[in-house]
């Protein structure tokens, strides 16, 4: 009663001047309503009253909990299952769906059933707590089967995770993130995965990718057990994973889990770029903690890790774990043993010598154990990789076991190993740059821009390797005195993989590289052309050079001053890229090219580059070039400041 | 710009795609199954692509089990026969080991005290041969075999 007298002098405004009205309408409250039969239609109409003066359906949280966003041709939820609106006009229109979820209080009886209040708990105790709602009035308190989860779950902290790059698959290439649900003193391999992800049986790479750019795909939310996603990510596709716990409290976990029930069979369409997989996770945290402003961030695309830069700079992330991948264990395992060592656990992992014959062995006990542990996480590498058939790595898994288990207990070196750069604290994503040089004689100035994302001599974004991963990379050249400027590079797309070669590991680098590019020619002009070059590689490492690869390089050059308007030939590259100190990088390279078809011409290419970095998110190159053709030659020298945001 | 980009990554997935066109099938049981079964499969890898695991109350599976006061005997039987057939592989390195978090996370299903947690793990360890006879051992005998060692302890 108390409830609803307070509401009432609030709806009155000055509850002074209209006293006599308002002691009126407490008393048909009191006295008429209950015995009238429509005092639920009344205290509905109330309720939407309210909510209009209150303006609600203009609430940030009301929209976070829709997906509303204002766009160029208004406001439009994301959300684009019509089961996930209550009114037919919700897509579009926060008030109807504000409304008609009030309206939906009403609906139902039965608290078991999926019906309305069940299936949007989060709207409902939302709109409860801001219109002081009466739950002796409702026909329905609250919706059981979700109450039932939380108990069985017992949701205490949530984090999100981030398997890292993944070079070899194209959608996975910036990482992915999903979020866990933990429970009190469970193992966080029994946390429940939530993941937004792309539903489909597709299994032609070619459609998946276009289909993925164009929202063709329907997302929806799904939930794992997060030792299955280990699995997926870890003992198969061999990424590292990090794991940010939040600091997420006890309710707001609560409300995270609540939002997530709302969206279970509800579908978006998926975008690679945008509304993917990363991007969706942030709406359940907005629904846990309304203050976080994390879905206004990404106007154009939602890279992973960019994610969870923002999440950090709202402050929700409270430590960060690093999971290594099974690949990364071994290569971790290798380095503590010699190579004598090395090459009997492989032998075992082989199925060369048999693992008993260890056991004879002189050598210390921890070396035995390390040797075992070894050839074990060999074994499965080897399966996941396809290399080994199901039965012989069977027999060979369980005699290795067998023989581990009479050695007993091992110390857990996993302290031992330095972990590498935590994903978000590399530099950023974009680059803009500034530079100045002198090319055959003439000096120029650059001005850059890269969206995305990491260059060779950028700070490392996967330790041990080259990464390459450039996306509209756009860099023009002034030359002052001659009053000209001209597009220097333009990349469509550059991607470059280096991945060293060892007595375990086999892997090919790759590059793939799309773009426009200046082009010495043949009588001593420069042009602009379109390449087209891709190719595989093989690298390895030193200690004392660092990476040294090599490449075959085919090459089409597209340009309507080239003589045919094309060349095309098969260029070799290789080059050395050296970490010489933390902040000093180095990359030397070379390349020749034999351009037979077309415009005919065999030209000459070696770089000098560096990279130092003097902070996290600025650096300075220096480069020195010689470029040769049949008819010329050029050389050039610049130093280039990057600044990344 | 996004134009541009959207076009961009166009041509290289299309590039790079296809040789990723690897069919994803279910996940059985025994050892090497996922490994061997999930083996660079497109949808495995993906961020974008799931086939399994849609949203609802039966999805949050591996529940804590305290919903009930009063426990039948061994009620979480079911959960610990679910996780040793989804988690053969790892399970067995780490009873072999006689540590490890697969380990850990079996404990806490069978709500294994801690102060019990080394006695236990020694057991396993030297009855690795009766928990895993054969290459070809099943997850119910695995985690039958491992529910009597728990009581034993």
């Amino acid at each position: 009663m108390m409830d609803v007298f307070y509401q009432y002098w609030k709806r009155c405004g000055t509850g002074v001047r209209f006293a006599p009205l308002f002691l009126w309408m407490v008393a048909c409250l009191v006295f008429v309503h209950p015995l009238s039969g429509n005092a639920e239609e009344d205290y509905l109409r109330y309720l939407i009253e309210a909510a209009r003066k209150a303006e609600l359906h203009n609430d940030r949280y009301w929209w976070t909990l829709l997906h509303y966003r204002r766009g160029l041709i208004g406001v439009r939820s994301l959300v684009d299952d019509q089961d996930f609106f209550l009114s037919p006009r919700g897509k579009t229109d926060p008030q109807a769906e504000l409304e008609a979820a009030i309206a939906a209080l009403f609906r139902d009886s039965n608290s078991d059933t999926a019906d309305a209040v069940c299936r949007f708990v989060a709207r409902f105790a939302w709109l409860k707590e801001r219109l002081l709602i009466d739950p002796a009035r409702l026909p329905v308190s609250g919706c059981k089967a979700f109450d039932q989860v939380v108990a069985s779950v017992r949701p205490k902290s949530a984090t999100v995770i981030f398997p890292t790059y993944h070079m070899n698959s194209p959608a996975s290439m910036f990482g992915h993130t999903l979020i866990t649900i933990d429970t009190e003193n469970r193992n966080k391999l029994l946390s429940h995965a939530i993941n937004y992800a792309a539903v489909t049986d597709e299994t032609n790479g070619l459609f998946f990718a276009v289909k993925g750019l164009f929202g063709m795909y329907k997302g929806y939310y799904s939930i794992l057990p997060y030792y299955q996603k280990i699995q997926q990510y870890s003992d198969i596709s061999q990424r590292d994973i990090w794991e940010y716990q939040l600091n997420l409290t006890e309710s707001e976990v609560q409300r995270l889990m609540m939002h997530l029930w709302e969206l279970r069979d509800i579908h978006s369409r998926y975008y690679f770029f945008d509304e993917n997989c990363s991007y969706n996770l942030l709406f359940l945290l907005e629904a846990a903690r309304p203050s976080l402003h994390l879905t206004d961030r990404f106007p154009l695309w939602a890279l992973p890790v960019d994610t969870i830069k923002v999440m950090n700079e709202e402050g929700v992330i409270a430590h960060v774990e690093y999971r290594p991948s099974k690949a990364t264990k071994i290569k971790q395992q290798l380095s503590l043993l010699t190579e004598q060592e090395q090459t009997l656990a492989l032998s075992v992992a082989d199925g060369k010598t048999n693992p008993e014959e260890l056991l004879s062995l002189d050598d210390e006990q921890h070396k035995k154990t390390a040797i075992m542990d070894l050839a074990v996480n060999c074994l499965g590498y080897n399966l996941a990789k396809g290399n080994l058939s199901k039965e012989s790595y069977q027999e060979r898994f369980l005699e290795v076991l067998r023989v581990r288990s009479t050695l007993g207990k091992a110390a857990d070196r996993s302290a031992m190993f330095e972990q590498p750069v935590q994903p978000d604290l590399i530099h950023g994503t974009n680059r803009a740059s500034i530079g100045s040089g002198v090319n055959d004689g003439r000096y120029f100035i650059d001005f850059g821009y890269r969206p995305v994302f990491s260059d060779l001599l950028d700070t490392e974004v996967m330790s041990g390797q080259g990464t390459q991963i450039e996306f509209g990379n756009l860099r023009l050249r002034v030359y002052p005195e001659e009053d000209k400027v001209v597009v220097q590079e333009l990349d469509v797309i550059d991607i470059v993989s280096i991945s060293p070669r060892d007595t375990f590991f086999k892997p090919f680098s790759w590059k793939v590289r799309a773009g426009l590019s200046r082009r010495l020619r043949s009588d001593g002009d420069e042009s602009t052309v379109f390449a087209l070059n891709s190719g595989p590689g093989l690298a390895y490492y030193q200690d004392l050079l660092g990476l040294y690869y090599l490449f075959a390089e085919p090459e089409l050059d597209l340009s309507g001053g080239l003589e045919q308007g094309y060349s095309l030939g098969m260029g070799m590259s290789a080059g050395i890229l050296k970490q010489v100190t933390p902040r000093w990088k180095l990359h030397l390279a070379a390349k020749k090219t034999w351009f037979e078809y077309g415009e005919w011409q065999h030209p000459f290419e070696v770089s000098l580059t560096q990279h130092v970095t003097l902070s996290r998110n600025t650096a300075i190159g220096a480069h020195l070039g010689w470029t040769e053709t049949s008819a010329e030659s050029q050389g050039e020298v610049g130093l280039t400041w990057y600044v990344f945001f | 710009m996004k134009k541009t980009i959207v076009v961009a990554l166009a041509i290289v997935l299309a590039v790079a795609s296809l040789s990723y066109a690897v069919p994803k099938s279910n996940v059985g049981c025994g050892f090497g199954t996922l490994l061997f079964q999930g083996n660079d499969g497109l949808a495995s890898q993906v961020c974008a692509a799931t086939t399994n695991g849609s949203l609802g109350s039966q999805t949050f599976g591996i529940s804590s089990g305290t919903l009930e006061c009063s426990k039948p005997a061994r009620f979480w039987a079911k959960q610990v026969d679910t996780f040793v057939a989804e988690n053969m592989d790892n399970l067995a390195t780490d009873i072999a080991a006689g540590t490890g978090e697969t380990l850990d996370s079996l404990s806490d299903i069978m709500e294994v005290p801690s102060e019990k947690r080394a006695s236990l793990y020694t057991s396993l360890q030297s009855q690795f041969d009766t928990i895993f006879p054969s290459a070809q051992v099943t997850h119910e005998h695995v985690s039958t075999q491992i529910m009597m060692i728990v009581e034993q302890i």
